[in-house]
This record gives C-alpha cells, sequence and structure tokens, in this order.
C-alpha cells in the first residue's frame, strides 16, 4: 500500500516527536526583534524581517527582548538553541527534586502511574541532547532518574498486561511514547481475545 | 479475518475428518477414487472451507432413509486432531511450553473456527487461557533479547519455533516497535 506496512497503525517515535514539537515552551531570547516605538511610527523603514507563520503565533516571536522570557513552540525553540540564540527554560519537573518525588510515588503506589506530562520522556530526551547546558542540574544525574522512571513505568506496563481482557484496558498517565511503543502488541492480542470472545456470543444472547 | 487475508485461506485448507451421511454418486474423487460413488459413512478428510459448508446444508428428509423428519446434513465434522483432549490437557498444564506451531501452524485461527461452529464454551475458556500466557511470553521475548542465555550460548530460539502464525504476527509488530523506541531513545 501506499504507507508502509509498519505506519499503517501506530505512529513512529520521529511522528511522535513531531507532536510534541508542536507544544509551547519557555525560552530566554538572546537577541531583540520587538521594533521600538519610534521605529513603529516611522513605520517599517528599517527593513527588519519578521516572522510570519501559518502553524505557530508568530507573534510572541516578533516581540522577543532579550533575557526576558517568552513561550514558544518547542520546535522554534530548538531551532534558536542551534543557533546560540536563546537558552531554554526547563520545566518545572525535569530537576533532580521533582523527579525523586515521581519515583518516590510511582514506588509507594504499585498500581498506579504518577502524573508525569505525557509528552515527559520526549521532553526529556530532546533536552538532553540539545539543551543540556541549559538545566538546573547535571544532565548525567537527570538521565539516570529519568531512565529509573522509565524502568519502574515498564515493570508496572509488564505487571499490567497480565490483565489484558477482551473488554478494556485503563492506562491513568501513561505517556504517549509509552502508548505507542505498547501498541501493537496490545491491540493484537486484545483483538484476538475479542475474536475468541465473540465466537460464542450468539448463544449468550439466547441464554 | 478477511476474504483476501492469506493467513485466513491458508488456515481454510487445513482437512477436517468428516463422515458422509449420505451415498451421493460422483463424488468419490473426495476419496480419491474418481468417476465412483461415495458411500454413506465413508469416512474422508475434506479442507474446512468444504467441510464447513456441508457440514451445515443438508440432504431432502423426504429422500434420506432415516426416520426422523430433520435433514441430516451433507457430512458429520469429526473432532479433528489438532482439539483432541490431550491438547486440551496440554494446552491447560502449560501454556507457555506448549508447541503450538507443531499441532498446526494456524492453531488458533482454526480453534475459533471450531468454537464458532459448536458454540463450544470450554475450548474458548481454554483459548483465552493460553492466549494471555503465552502472549506474556511474547512480550518478554519482543522487548528484549537474554543476553545472560546468549552469552552462555543456549538457544534462544526455541520458544520462537513454538510460534503460530497469529503469534509470529505479534511478536513481530511489538519488536518492532520495540526496537523503533529503543533506537530513537538513543540515536544522536
Amino acid at each position: 500500500m501506499s504507507l508502509p506496512w509498519k505506519l499503517q497503525e501506530t505512529f513512529s517515535p520521529e511522528e511522535i516527536q513531531f507532536i510534541v514539537e508542536n507544544e509551547p515552551i519557555k525560552i530566554f531570547p538572546r537577541f531583540t526583534t520587538k521594533t521600538p516605538v519610534r521605529d513603529n511610527r516611522r513605520g517599517t523603514s528599517t527593513g527588519q524581517t519578521r516572522w510570519k507563520l501559518l502553524t505557530a503565533k508568530d507573534e510572541s516571536l516578533n516581540n522577543l527582548v532579550a533575557i526576558r522570557t517568552t513561550e514558544v513552540a518547542l520546535w522554534i525553540a530548538l531551532l534558536l538553541k542551534q543557533q546560540g540564540k536563546c537558552s531554554i527554560v526547563a520545566p518545572g519537573w525535569l530537576r533532580l527534586s521533582q523527579l525523586q518525588k515521581y519515583i518516590d510515588y510511582e514506588l509507594k503506589n504499585t498500581g498506579r502511574f504518577s502524573e508525569l506530562p505525557w509528552n515527559w520522556l520526549v521532553v526529556a530526551r530532546l533536552l538532553f541532547s540539545k539543551a543540556a547546558d541549559d538545566l538546573h542540574d547535571p544532565v548525567h544525574l537527570l538521565r539516570e532518574k529519568v531512565q529509573d522512571l522509565r524502568e519502574i513505568r515498564l515493570g508496572k506496563i509488564g505487571q499490567g498486561l497480565k490483565h489484558l481482557n477482551e473488554s478494556h484496558l485503563q492506562l491513568d498517565n501513561l505517556s504517549l511514547l509509552e502508548i505507542n511503543e505498547l501498541r501493537p502488541f496490545v491491540l493484537g492480542v486484545m483483538n484476538k481475545l475479542k475474536d475468541v470472545h465473540s465466537s460464542i456470543s450468539e448463544e449468550q444472547e439466547e441464554e | 479475518m478477511s476474504y483476501y487475508d492469506i493467513d485466513d485461506i491458508l488456515a481454510d485448507a487445513t482437512k477436517f475428518p468428516c463422515r458422509f451421511n449420505y451415498d451421493i454418486p460422483g463424488l468419490g474423487y473426495l476419496e480419491g477414487n474418481i468417476g465412483k460413488d461415495i458411500k454413506k459413512n465413508a469416512k474422508v478428510e475434506l479442507p474446512l472451507w468444504l467441510a464447513r459448508i456441508l457440514a451445515i446444508v443438508g440432504g431432502d428428509p423426504g429422500l434420506s432413509s432415516v426416520d426422523d423428519d430433520e435433514a441430516f446434513p451433507f457430512v458429520e465434522l469429526m473432532a479433528p486432531e489438532l482439539l483432541a483432549p490431550r491438547v486440551i490437557n496440554a494446552i491447560k498444564s502449560g501454556p507457555a511450553t506448549l508447541d503450538v506451531h507443531s499441532i498446526n501452524s494456524h492453531f488458533y485461527a482454526l480453534a475459533i473456527k471450531w468454537a464458532t461452529l459448536f458454540n463450544d464454551r470450554d475450548l474458548v475458556e481454554v483459548l483465552n487461557y493460553m492466549l494471555l500466557e503465552r502472549s506474556q511470553e511474547i512480550r518478554n521475548h519482543a522487548a528484549s533479547i537474554d543476553l545472560e542465555e546468549l552469552a552462555q550460548g543456549r538457544d534462544v530460539s526455541t520458544f520462537m519455533l513454538t510460534l503460530d502464525e497469529f503469534e509470529k504476527r505479534i511478536y513481530r509488530d511489538s519488536h518492532e516497535s520495540c526496537k523503533d523506541m529503543k533506537k530513537w531513545l538513543v540515536q544522536r
């Protein structure tokens, strides 16, 4: 078919990254794009190029003031960061103390997942590889914690999959990437369980 | 299971033992003697696509020699080898160590078709248990390769050789998914 079989029922991790890159994130710009008021009165005689975006808000980008935080889409932040034109403000959960709290919660509540944001794994990986110098804590320690979290949650997922059935499954607070990894397995098994059960459903209705 | 599903077509070609309820002229080629008639109570192995239909449609009740008003179907399906009591007992005792592939490479598909034909509730329960137990094992194999066993030079693929066609597909899909995920996590 026109779509390769791997992508027919699920997303690739790259597509998940693409989705997450549309989320807003805070940055410290290192340059100013805001036109001074006196320039405004004279019109755009300075000939400065302006951002004109169709898919993201360009308002904040045209009003950047150096060292004043603003929110932009993550993909723009990563582009600017690459050129050294901004530094990214790490989200509140991406700190050692906060991650430790999540780990403690995960260990205490074996039946539940902690309330990490839906994109935690992707954001963490992107910031670790592209904005490691902007994080509050040393990257190798953060990496360790994120890896711990991932493994604890993987263990819980393994436990949860023992209770697969033909009708439903509740996965509160599981992140998009984790769901995406599970999708082919869970859907395949649950569909087969449904087939197995529906093979005698007519009799049940008669009863 | 759709019309064009290759695995479904292959599964439907599996032969099931059947017994004829009528004398039918000209059908001897099903038994291997072309041009002859087929006798009542003849035991023939028929592919499921044929047996399934013949076990439902029947002869004219007036013509049949039996006294019952009810028309017998042309053939009667007999319990196949792949669902014999010893297989069911083997499943109940340990699904993960069972060599499903040697029983039949389309075990689940056939078992589901059988359960549909006979409304077999016990079989459905056994299948449910088997599918759940084996899928745990499949996930373990799909998520990681057991390095310890590899290092000791033992054959890790013995479980892989026992998978039926449906399980192979599940394994392939979930393994690809885990692999892509790991690749993405470590890149750059």
